[in-house]
């Protein structure tokens, strides 16, 4: 314990503890600008560097990361930090645009059971449990080899195995305000069932729906690049964050490690930075319960 | 005369508050516990009575401050380290009986598990056979029947659990016994079980025991000597036998917690007990008291057991 | 316990049955074409008597609920078919790798719930400190990480860079016969890798579970009974702290499966989960079917044992309320 001594020779405090100042929004901050850093690379430095990305130049193959080429190049001389700010970029519209399938699916089926209840939302559920019986990269395998590679069968296996979380959340959502007087009194008062959904649930259920929304992304990117890095994903050309990781496996094994390291933290940072962000977000719209992480 | 086994000189707890409140829980208390005697700390939820037991065992949060003096034998509790309160003074100078006595054992284990880790750690007693031993022995010493032992707190009664409590306590031998509410939860026949089974303590064992309450009933069975608390403050200690008989309590609220009891007077006092974060300047009670005059917007000074301007002098009663 | 699992077995069936349909429901939408799986590139050049007597052999002609139904009623027989691209029956081929795979799973298993706990253990007994913010931080970070690309750095450190852990396979490349010294050397790396894409979770839930538990009254009284700072940690705030990590650790399959089937790409281990992906890459789909539904019920079972777990270890729990 330590002591503090007063002004007046009133009594000397003794501290029981030290209360450490939450570091949360310097967090937040952290995770604030490294989105908004992200967000410019990827739809800025294309545009104004002019350099051309798919440029080969073989002379200048593989070289380590220096002043001219801070993240190295690459087995055909193409500069490693442009590569990785255009493979993020495809990375973040493959996510992005199945996390949005996704919670449009889990909205809809999310809403339709919690809205209807009974035999309905226990069916509902029952499918909910069943597709997370299935491992995600599993069915996203199946689903890519059946459909063979490409964008959409890439998206459609990504958002076909992430719907689960949000139609739980918008379900539960939908039978809380199902239980609120104002829907009732909109019944009652003669409010199509349909009218009711659409103007009152649909736009109190939006936040969580655009939350999960947001915390899928970097799971979806995550799921692209493992299926990218298999073979079983996007193109090649198209060079996505895993298709770089999966190309740079001939060099790894001759020694050359930033073909690797660096695709691999360009998924680590904005993953950190989404979820820090998003998850600030989510303990602002809904109340705080002890036991649960966000994982 | 001997010396008390336990002293309190001018003990104050705050707690700070993130919006930079403090809260005064606990205001200048003064009181000592001799050996074979019982001293009932007495008042209304919330006015400080458990943090002031935590305060004397260390077992206040980290927002938590404490000032002045509470002296065990050579130990000063205050301004002893975590060291010397785990290794020497926790279980073995003062045994608590806390509150809610299944709520302070881990679920998940036995209660027979529990006395046996507790009597390794506090006595040297070493090996299987020895230990199980002790642990029925000092179960049996606070008559919990040995059938429970293999029970897992939550099955327990509140009169088991109460009784599971005094066990662990008595382990280490200590010569002071903190009883925090001790009584809450049970019905009549059990709560004066409970309380001669506390004063056999005092009594057999020539232990001190503090009892923290707020049945006046169960205080009036086993108590020596009586400590009224009101808003953090110890506000009079009296003798009980003149607190309960005659010449009564001596503080206007005691006078008033004595008459709200349904087998005397039964009216309550009028109003409510002060925030203990927006204290007045003066006596706390003043606001409450049918004895209040303008002197008591200030403090008044502590004198022979006694905080009060106004207080119910043997005089008044002859009148 | 036992009417509990007889009833979770129970409702496994329906969702295996769902599984499998919706598999081969897919199969049906997509543009996969058995003929051409079959037989290969021979297909381009065979004459249209074969691709007939082909197409009636395979009943590609057949609705896909009748060659669902067909393919269900010899799976509970346990043929799983033959795989189109190995030539031999999926069960074979399933069985030759399951073990490698579980041996796999197994070990990495062990260590991330072994380490896990000491990690949170550290860092939960003092919340905000130096230890808990660097374990914390490294646990998000581990997280968020690929476990291929971890498995590829690992392979560029211990085996290129330092050279003293091998870079794949099962053996090394010049010996004849397994032997335990050769499999123990090769898989550390894809049995740590796999552990350390594991290991956040446990320790994360851990923490939680410890620091929690240091702030509620059953700590506190231990306290006041005098017991040791260490005592207090390990046997009160752990034993209840663990409780909702052991509840849970079954509903952590499909992670396993997931790094399993990454981390034997990269380091070709002979398990399942390579073969899944040879599988895929080839589009052979009686094998694909067999490692779905075998992966569906491993998760099924995993979700039966954490219930089986939390019945065991919570005593306020009983078996005939869950």
């Amino acid at each position: 314990m330590t002591c503090e001594p007063t002004a007046t020779s009133g009594p000397v405090w003794r501290s029981y503890g030290v209360s450490r100042r939450s570091t949360r929004t310097v967090r937040v901050r952290i995770s604030a600008a490294l989105v908004a850093a992200t967000v410019l690379a990827v739809f800025l430095v294309p545009p104004l560097v002019q350099l051309d990305q798919q440029a080969v130049d073989l002379s200048s193959k593989l070289l380590s990361p220096s002043w001219s080429h801070p993240f190295g190049t690459d087995d055909l001389g193409r500069d490693l930090f442009l590569r990785c700010v255009y493979g993020l970029r495809v990375s973040l519209l493959v996510g992005a645009a199945a996390a949005l399938t996704a919670t449009v699916i889990g909205t809809a089926i999310g809403a339709i059971a919690g809205a209807l209840g009974g035999r309905a939302d226990r069916a509902l559920m029952r499918l909910v449990d069943t597709f997370s019986s299935v491992p995600h990269l599993l069915l996203g395998i199946f689903i890519v080899a059946m459909f063979r590679a490409g964008v959409w069968p890439v998206i459609v296996s990504v958002a076909l195995t992430h719907w689960l979380s949000t139609a739980r959340i918008v379900r539960a959502e939908v039978l809380s305000l199902r239980a609120r007087p104002y829907i009732d009194a909109a019944i009652s008062g003669g409010a199509s069932r349909w009218r009711v959904a659409v103007r009152h649930l649909l736009p109190a259920v939006l936040p969580q729906a655009a939350l999960a929304a947001v915390l899928m992304v970097p799971h979806a990117m995550w799921h692209e690049s493992a299926l990218s890095f298999l073979g079983l994903g996007l193109p090649t050309h198209l060079a996505s964050l895993g298709n770089l990781i999966q190309g740079a496996r001939g060099s790894l094994l001759a020694g050359q490690w930033w073909p690797t390291l660096f695709p691999g933290l360009f998924i680590i940072v904005p993953t950190l930075a989404i979820a820090g962000l998003a998850g600030a977000w989510r303990e602002r719209i809904n109340p705080r319960r002890r036991s649960e992480l966000m994982l | 005369m001997t010396a008390p086994v336990l002293s309190v000189r001018g003990l104050s707890v705050r707690f700070l508050m993130p919006s930079g409140r403090r809260i005064a829980a606990v205001t200048d208390a003064h009181f000592d516990v001799a050996a074979g005697e019982c001293l009932a700390l007495v008042g209304e939820s919330g006015c400080g009575k458990s943090v002031l037991a935590s305060a004397l065992l260390g077992l206040l949060p980290a927002n938590a401050q404490a000032a002045g003096g509470a002296y065990l034998g050579d130990v000063d509790l205050l301004a002893a380290d975590e060291r010397t309160l785990a290794r020497t003074v926790r279980g073995r100078l003062i045994g608590l009986i806390p509150q809610s006595p299944a709520a302070h054992l881990t679920p998940v284990r036995t209660v027979r598990s529990q006395l046996e880790e507790t009597v390794v750690a506090l006595t040297g007693t070493r090996g299987r056979a020895a230990v199980r031993q002790a642990a029925e022995a000092a179960a049996e010493r606070a008559a919990f029947p040995a059938g429970h032992l293999d029970h897992h707190p939550h099955e327990l009664s509140g009169g088991l659990a109460q009784r599971a409590a005094t066990a662990l306590a008595l382990i280490g031998n200590a010569p002071l016994l903190l009883a925090d509410e001790p009584t809450t939860g049970l019905d009549r026949d059990l709560v004066h079980h409970t309380v001669d089974e506390l004063r056999r303590q005092v009594d057999v064992g020539r232990r001190a025991l503090l009892v923290i309450t707020h049945d006046l009933a169960a205080a009036e069975r086993i108590a020596d000597r009586m400590a009224v608390m009101y808003a953090g403050r110890i506000v009079e200690i009296s003798d009980a036998t003149a607190f309960f008989g005659l010449p009564g309590p001596r503080h206007p609220y005691s006078r008033g917690l004595l008459g709200a009891l349904p087998e005397r007077d039964f009216i309550p006092i009028p109003g409510m007990p002060p925030e203990l974060g927006d204290l007045p300047d003066g006596c706390a009670f003043a606001p409450r008291c049918e004895r209040a005059t303008p002197t008591c917007t200030t403090l008044p000074a502590a004198a022979a057991g006694l905080v009060c301007h106004h207080p119910h002098v043997t005089e008044d009663l002859r009148a | 316990m036992a009417r509990l699992a007889g009833r979770r077995l129970l409702f496994a069936a329906p969702i295996l049955l769902v599984v499998t349909f919706g598999v081969f429901a897919i199969a049906a939408a997509s543009p996969f074409d058995p003929v051409k799986a079959y037989a290969g590139t021979a297909a381009l050049g065979a004459d249209a008597e074969t691709l007939e007597r082909l197409r009636d052999n395979l009943g590609v002609d057949q609705p896909f609920t009748s060659r669902w139904w067909h393919w269900l009623t010899s799976a509970v027989t346990g043929d799983f078919g033959q795989s189109s691209v190995l030539r031999q029956p999926v069960a074979e081929v399933i069985g030759e790798r399951l073990v490698w795979s579980s041996l796999l799973c197994a070990v990495a298993f062990l260590v991330a719930v072994l380490t896990g706990t000491v990690l949170g253990v550290l860092a939960g007994r003092r919340p905000g400190s130096l230890l808990d913010r660097v374990v914390t931080s490294a646990a998000y970070s581990l997280e968020a990480a690929p476990v291929f690309w971890l498995a590829l750095l690992a392979v560029w450190l211990f085996a290129l860079q330092l050279g003293v852990l091998p870079a794949g396979g099962l053996t090394d490349t010049a010996s004849e016969q397994v032997t335990f010294r050769q499999v123990a050397s090769h898989i550390v790396l894809p049995a740590g890798v796999l552990a350390v894409s594991q290991l956040p979770w446990f320790t994360l839930y851990v923490r939680q579970g410890v620091s929690d538990a240091l702030a509620e009254d059953p700590v506190r009284g231990a306290r006041a009974r005098g017991l040791s700072e260490s005592t207090v940690l390990l046997g009160h705030a752990l034993r209840s702290g663990l409780l909702p990590v052991l509840t849970l650790v079954g509903s952590r399959v499909p992670e396993l499966i997931t790094g399993a089937l990454l981390v034997e790409s990269v380091f070709s281990w002979p398990g399942i989960a390579a073969a899944t992906v040879e599988a895929a890459t080839a589009v052979d789909f009686p094998l694909l079917a067999a490692l779905t539904t075998l992966a569906t019920a491993a998760v099924l079972l995993g979700n039966l044992l954490a219930d089986l777990l939390y019945g065991l270890f919570d005593p306020r729990v009983k078996f005939s309320d869950m």
